[in-house]
């Protein structure tokens, strides 16, 4: 009993040091953003690095998910006789749902882990100090520059992961489920909404914002050496994607309260 | 403890009941020493005994749980980061192992704090970097990248962004930990001439004769405390000594 009350005991230690932390660290970005310099340059390249490094994988992805998801749809509904809807219901699947998070979770895993270690490892050589021994901040240097980079390419990302996915998908119904294509091009125009896009993308930058501090922040409280530098990175990749799922229901409960409005 | 000699001006720096402690562990109980305009001050003690995080707490990259660090007459333990951006511009801090950037080459890191903290074009700037690269014996070597070079090396890059602002004083942390004789003895040249330049500054190091070579006065750090501040000739060459006692791997007591 005791040794379970101490794995609990430090599980809720562990959470309430993280949401303390996460909460600073975004605190001081936000403050440190709206102070001069900007570096401009160093933005530019995390958004090489981020966004533009991370399309093939999100296109991958989003195509594999549009093309399972018409097949599933589409055989799914034959013996109701809704065939037809298949390529709608992938279609508003993947603008209200499947695209955000989706392009989130390998946002999570590639860029999230690759934030987590890059920073981590420049704690442990003794860098993020140098930074602040230098005269500068490593909020300015590190932080922003990530974190602007992936709040401005995730819902770039997310609109290439939705047509992407949808194009395939209806690959999938013209060449699989022998649908005329015009036509389930014309049902899917007339079915998505300007709202069900934007909900979509909405939940982007709340997902871009949890990726990139919790990654931030793991990196900068490495503290066993290389080995922290791994168990940090797992950590920002486990923290991230649990917070884009869970935050995902609660992001669409509250965008169906406003939509209701 | 020894009193610490007369001098003849105000400190630049000093430290006043300094007290730190890592979890459960004490390892500063009451540690207070001053340094000097000019002079170079060793700090010397045991492995773990803290001299690294007095070093670090010297431009806030520690906070110290009591006590004052006092730079030009103004303490700034309770210092905001913006604001000790300041003090680090005026005091730098030479890493043990260089902590050179090492996504950037050796130009881009000596670049680093002239692009940050001056308006030098860029031709005012690869003139600086020339000239001191070529003062610390490291010319050619502009566009490699720290990886590639030797840890002596990376050292002296280390030491060279470190003083590139001119700065008023300067925190060497074991620069010459690890190195060979022939590097070694240019760091230590490396520090005289720098001294000779009016740079104050305080040397971290278990090297003793480094130590003898460069420091106008030593300051021992035992149990969390400091147990002799003095200048070199203040040693005694006898058993009681802590210093002596220290330098010939005996136990010392507070």
């Amino acid at each position: 009993m005791q040794p379970l009350m101490t794995s609990l005991g430090h599980i809720f230690y562990e959470l309430c040091f993280f949401v303390g932390s996460f909460s600073e660290l975004l605190y001081k970005s936000i403050k440190e953003a709206s102070r001069k310099p900007f570096y401009f340059g160093l933005f530019i390249d995390q958004m090489y690095s981020i966004g533009i490094k991370s399309a093939p994988l999100v296109v991958v992805c989003a195509m594999s998910t549009g093309m399972v998801m018409t097949i599933q749809f589409g055989f799914g509904l034959e013996k109701y006789g809704g065939k037809p809807y298949a390529p709608t219901m992938m279609a508003l699947s993947m603008v209200r749902e499947l695209g955000p998070v989706f392009t989130s979770l390998m946002m999570a895993g590639r860029v999230g882990a690759g934030i987590a270690s890059e920073i981590g490892s420049m704690k442990v050589t003794q860098q993020i100090d140098a930074i602040r021994a230098l005269g500068t901040s490593p909020i300015k240097k590190i932080v922003i520059p990530r974190l602007l980079a992936l709040i401005i390419s995730m819902p770039l990302l997310t609109v290439l992961a939705n047509t992407m996915g949808i194009l395939s998908g209806l690959a999938v119904a013209t060449f699989e489920l022998g649908l005329d294509p015009t036509n389930a091009f014309q049902k899917i125009l007339f079915s998505i909404t300007l709202k069900d896009y934007a909900v979509g993308i909405a939940k982007t930058f709340f997902f871009a914002g949890f990726i990139g501090v919790t990654a931030c922040h793991y990196g900068l409280n490495v503290n066993e050496g290389t080995r922290g530098v791994g168990i940090a990175t797992t950590k920002s990749v486990v923290a991230s994607c649990i917070l884009i799922v869970v935050s995902d229901f609660v992001l669409t409960k509250l965008f169906w309260i406003i939509e209701k409005l | 403890m020894k009193t610490p000699s007369p001098a003849p001006t105000a400190p630049i720096l000093q430290i006043q009941n300094f007290k730190k402690s890592f979890g459960e562990k004490e390892v500063h109980k009451n540690v207070s020493f001053s340094l000097y305009p000019g002079e170079c001050l060793g700090l010397i003690g045991g492995s773990g005994s803290g001299k690294s995080v007095i070093l670090r707490s010297l431009i806030g990259l520690e906070k110290p749980d009591d006590g004052k660090i006092v730079f030009n007459n103004q303490d700034i333990t309770q210092f905001s980061e913006a604001e000790l951006l300041n003090v680090r511009k005026k005091v730098a801090y030479v890493f043990q192992g260089g902590a050179l950037f090492d996504s950037l080459s050796v130009y881009e890191n000596l670049a680093y704090p002239l692009r940050e903290h001056t308006k030098c074009d860029e031709a005012e700037i690869s003139q600086k970097i020339k000239s001191l690269l070529a003062e610390f014996g490291l010319q050619g070597n502009e566009h490699v990248m720290p990886a590639e070079l030797s840890g002596g090396m990376q050292k002296r890059v280390g030491l060279a962004r470190a003083i590139i602002m001119n700065p008023e004083v300067v925190l060497y942390d074991e620069p010459t930990a690890g190195l060979d004789p022939y590097n070694t003895l240019r760091i230590q040249e490396m520090i005289l001439d720098l001294k000779k330049k009016g740079v104050t500054s305080i040397l971290v190091t278990h090297d003793m004769p480094t130590a003898t070579a460069v420091c106008d006065r030593m300051a021992l750090l035992v149990k969390g405390r400091i147990v002799f501040e003095g200048k070199l000739s203040e040693i005694k060459n006898d058993e009681q000594d802590p210093v002596f006692r220290f330098v010939n791997g005996k136990e010392v007591s507070k």
